[in-house]
């Protein structure tokens, strides 16, 4: 294993009770890059990246079996899961930004309730991470209003800059567009490439295009495998095999 | 690896958890408490009383002679009778509430019927007590038993203070105890079956007889059972408005006489009693009292159950 | 059925829904305002804040009883409010299925039907029978009992609303379970565990029989809790009884007053959640 792979995954399977869900996953995400993970509804994209951050196993009656290393470790057996969860964040399809809570108080959330910050700290790391996302100009003047005063695609930033505010090695994101209008997909799409300075960024995708915009490999899952996974580039101009190229050119799913 | 804080925060976690379950636990135990203490004190009345303490219409404590028929049959009586008349009240309430009433003053209905129930029964004590009585006295128990007096149901004399009187207060306290739950559960019928209704050119009152009540009968009868357990176990308003008085059924049947429920005997002999056989009999009425709201509670369930799995609603 | 007499019908039915509505709500209107007109005559300083003189003598007050009533009542809630809480939380966050959480709910299920005057009795045998005399603790026990099942069902479906998406977030960033259920989701649904609370206090002040067997009644200013003490609702009761004209009045008084406290409390709960609708909460 390089020192640039941030994710090993090493024979992933996943269950929800009898159904299997993922197939023997084998693939080396490298570090400090954007994967976008495609594919039909129901090939698995989703249950693969609730597998990085321990979120699958939350499920009544899910089943995982197989190593994922992060940096070395495996997630499942050398980590507490709390520990793999503020070291892999994770963006949500619908932007949920904690309503009890300022603006500013839901960038360090994951930080003041976990504990062990000064107040004054809290301040600087919410700023730093608004400007990350390049929020601060938008909110500064209503840092103390509810996180859930914004608009849809302001929240999502926020979420984002909530998952950054941990420092995390990876964040995933779970379709962070597709709920919010063109304006604000167009803007958090931007912020996709400028994440990856931060941390690795595993992107899941139903836009084939958002995929060939944003990142900078992509992983094609089909019926709980992986059909080819490959820099983007090669994978949309050259694709290896002929059911990736049928997806990508909409002939399916 | 764990680091240092998640060993800590997965210790706080635990440490959490079983705080919660040691309370949720304690919960469980004062329930079961109640019922050992209850059974534990009433033991010695249990057997020195035996089977007769339930058909004995006597009570005297100088010769130690105790019975609770007239206590479990006034709390029979009296619970099933006012819970009875208000079925059809609160029926009418929230028909009213959700078919005829202005959308403007459901709030404020809500609120009153709210309210109703907020009050304390010891105010529906003293209301009753001190302005219904003599008004129930001198404008209908006086001229009925003038009139049909013979009759033995209706013998005097007539106090005002009596078991009707009791009947009447319990009715309006637990009118809104059924009518919230009842308007809730009308208010929830699917409008598609009403529109079915409506399109079939039924009116209003047929809407809600042959769509609203049915489909909500089971909420309905489970409200009417909650009433009846609420009336079964009410104590100041009765105890005020009653009489306490062995009289009851066992000397007449007339509705104008003074008698006696479990919670008023309870309640009004409870703290000057001091034979020991006297304090454990009263703790066995008690323990009637909660195996008849046990026995209301779990067969209502039950029945509601079983009806739930026919695929009724 | 002709339509004509269907017509009827309907406005028969509706005629007589309206006419049983306003029977119904007359009671109250009736009772308050018994209340406000034999009651308000009794009201003054010296009520409020004197003891009651020996019987016979006219003037005094029942100043101990309203103290002794808020005493109970916060003594009460400081043990049932919690506990209510934390059971409320147990059966929305820890435990929605299990036979533990099972047994649980029913317990609160059963122990909210138990009428008043049971946990009376338990809190009679279990405290006063045991220390030899009548004491307010009894009463804050008996009272905080009947509190829990009231708190912990509104605190359980407050909490219960909040979205899945909401906890979710909060796992995501390795939060931990205590830290999101109170910091968050319990954050989240306070109004409702507030107005829950506050319903349940109001409950307990119009409970009269649980106090007969603890607390009993007093004609003296409170000083320990391990002692009798007076309650508005036990003045009403022993003062109405009584048949002594001044001491009737003064059970109007106590009505007026209790009745003041309970329904004001009942009343900005209701407008507050109805707010909370208006705005869309």
């Amino acid at each position: 294993m390089g020192a640039d792979v941030e994710l090993d995954v090493l024979s992933l399977n996943a269950w929800f009770g009898e159904k299997q869900a993922l197939k023997n996953i084998n693939i080396q995400i490298p570090r400090r890059t954007v994967t976008a993970v495609i594919g039909p509804s129901g090939c698995g994209k989703s249950t693969f990246i609730r597998c990085m951050n321990r979120m699958h196993e939350l499920i009544p009656g899910a089943r995982v079996a197989g190593k994922v290393l992060l940096g070395g470790e495996d997630i499942y057996t050398e980590m507490d899961a709390m520990d793999v969860r503020r070291k892999v964040g994770m963006v949500f399809q619908k932007p949920n930004p904690f309503p009890n809570m300022s603006v500013e108080d839901n960038v360090v959330a994951g930080l003041k309730l976990s504990g062990g910050y000064k107040k004054g700290e809290l301040g600087r790391i919410a700023e730093k991470n608004l400007r990350a996302v390049g929020l601060w100009d938008e909110v500064k003047d209503e840092l103390k209003k509810s996180g859930a005063s914004l608009s849809g695609g302001q929240q999502q930033r926020l979420c984002i800059a909530r998952a950054l505010a941990m420092e995390p090695e990876v964040i995933l994101m779970d379709e962070p567009t597709s709920a919010l209008d063109p304006a604000s997909t167009a803007k958090i799409e931007e912020l996709v490439q400028k994440l990856k300075a931060y941390a690795t960024i595993i992107i899941i995708t139903h836009n084939v295009q958002q995929a060939a915009r944003v990142s900078d490999m992509t992983c094609f899952f089909y019926l709980g495998e992986v059909v080819e996974f490959d820099n983007t580039k090669a994978l949309f101009e050259a694709p290896k095999n002929p059911l990736t190229e049928r997806y990508i050119t909409g002939r399916f799913g | 690896m764990k680091t240092r804080k998640t060993i800590f925060l997965n210790l706080q976690d635990s440490v959490f958890r079983y705080l919660l379950i040691a309370v949720s636990v304690t919960v469980v135990a004062f329930f079961l408490a109640i019922a050992y203490v209850l059974v534990n004190r009433s033991a010695p009345a249990i057997l020195f009383n035996g089977w007769g303490f339930l058909s004995s219409f006597a009570w005297n404590v100088s010769t130690e002679a105790y019975g609770a028929a007239p206590a479990i049959l006034g709390t029979l009586f009296v619970g099933v009778v006012a819970t009875l008349i208000a079925i059809p009240v609160s029926l009418g309430i929230s028909i009213f509430f959700t078919e005829y009433a202005p959308r403007r003053i459901r709030f404020y209905l809500s609120i009153f019927i709210d309210l109703l129930a907020a009050i304390p029964s010891v105010i529906y004590g003293i209301w009753g007590l001190w302005i219904i009585a003599p008004l129930l006295k001198t404008y209908i128990q006086q001229p009925v038993v003038g009139a049909l007096g013979f009759i033995p149901v209706f013998a005097g004399p007539a106090y005002g203070i009596s078991i009707s009187l009791a009947v009447f207060v319990l009715t309006i306290m637990v009118v809104p105890i059924i009518s919230s739950l009842a308007t809730e559960l009308l208010s929830r019928t699917p409008p598609s079956l009403k529109e079915g209704m409506i399109s079939l050119g039924a009116t209003q009152w047929e809407t809600v007889r042959h769509v609203g009540i049915p489909f909500a009968r089971l909420g309905i009868f489970a409200a009417i059972m909650l009433g009846l357990g609420r009336a079964l176990g009410e104590t100041m308003a009765v105890t005020m408005v009653i009489g306490n008085s062995y009289l009851w059924p066992g000397e007449g049947v007339s509705i104008f006489y003074p008698a006696t429920t479990i919670t008023s005997k309870i309640a009004s002999e409870l703290y000057e009693a001091f034979s020991p056989l006297q304090l454990s009999s009263l703790i066995e009425l008690s323990l009637i009292l909660m195996a008849i709201s046990l026995i209301i509670n779990v067969s209502s369930r039950v029945i509601i159950g079983r009806i739930a799995k026919r695929g009724a609603y | 059925m002709g339509l004509l007499s269907r017509k009827a019908h309907d406005k028969a039915a509706r005629g007589l829904c309206l006419l049983i509505t306003l029977s119904a709500i007359s009671p109250l209107i009736w009772i308050v305002a018994s209340i406000i007109a034999n009651g308000a005559s009794a009201i003054s300083w010296e009520f409020v804040t004197s003891l009651p003189k020996p019987f016979g003598e006219g003037g005094g007050g029942i100043g101990h009883a309203i103290l002794g009533t808020f005493i109970i009542n916060a003594l009460a809630s400081v043990w049932g409010i919690p506990a209510g809480i934390l059971t409320g939380m147990y059966l929305s966050e820890y435990d929605r299925s299990s036979r533990l959480g099972s047994a649980v709910r029913v317990a609160v299920e059963s122990l909210a039907g138990v009428p008043s005057l049971i946990f009376g009795i338990f809190a009679f045998s279990l405290i006063v029978l045991a220390v030899r005399h009548y004491t307010a603790l009894a009463a804050a026990f008996a009272l905080g009992l009947m509190m829990i099942p009231l708190v912990a069902k509104a605190t359980e479906e407050s909490m219960k609303v909040v979205s899945d998406d909401i906890r979710e977030a909060a796992i995501a960033l390795g939060i931990p379970k205590w830290s999101r259920t109170i910091k968050i989701v319990l954050s989240i649904a306070r109004g409702g565990v507030l107005s829950g609370s506050l319903l349940a206090f109001a409950r307990i002040s119009g409970e009269t029989a649980p106090l007969l067997f603890t607390a009993l009644f007093s004609y003296f200013w409170p000083t320990s809790l391990d002692q009798p003490m007076a309650t508005l609702q036990v003045v009403i009761y022993n003062y109405a009884l009584s048949g002594f004209d001044d001491w009737i009045l003064k059970a109007w008084g106590a009505s007026l007053l209790l009745m003041l406290l309970v329904l004001s409390i009942n009343i900005a709960v209701r407008v507050s959640t109805r707010q909370k609708y208006a705005e869309g909460a």
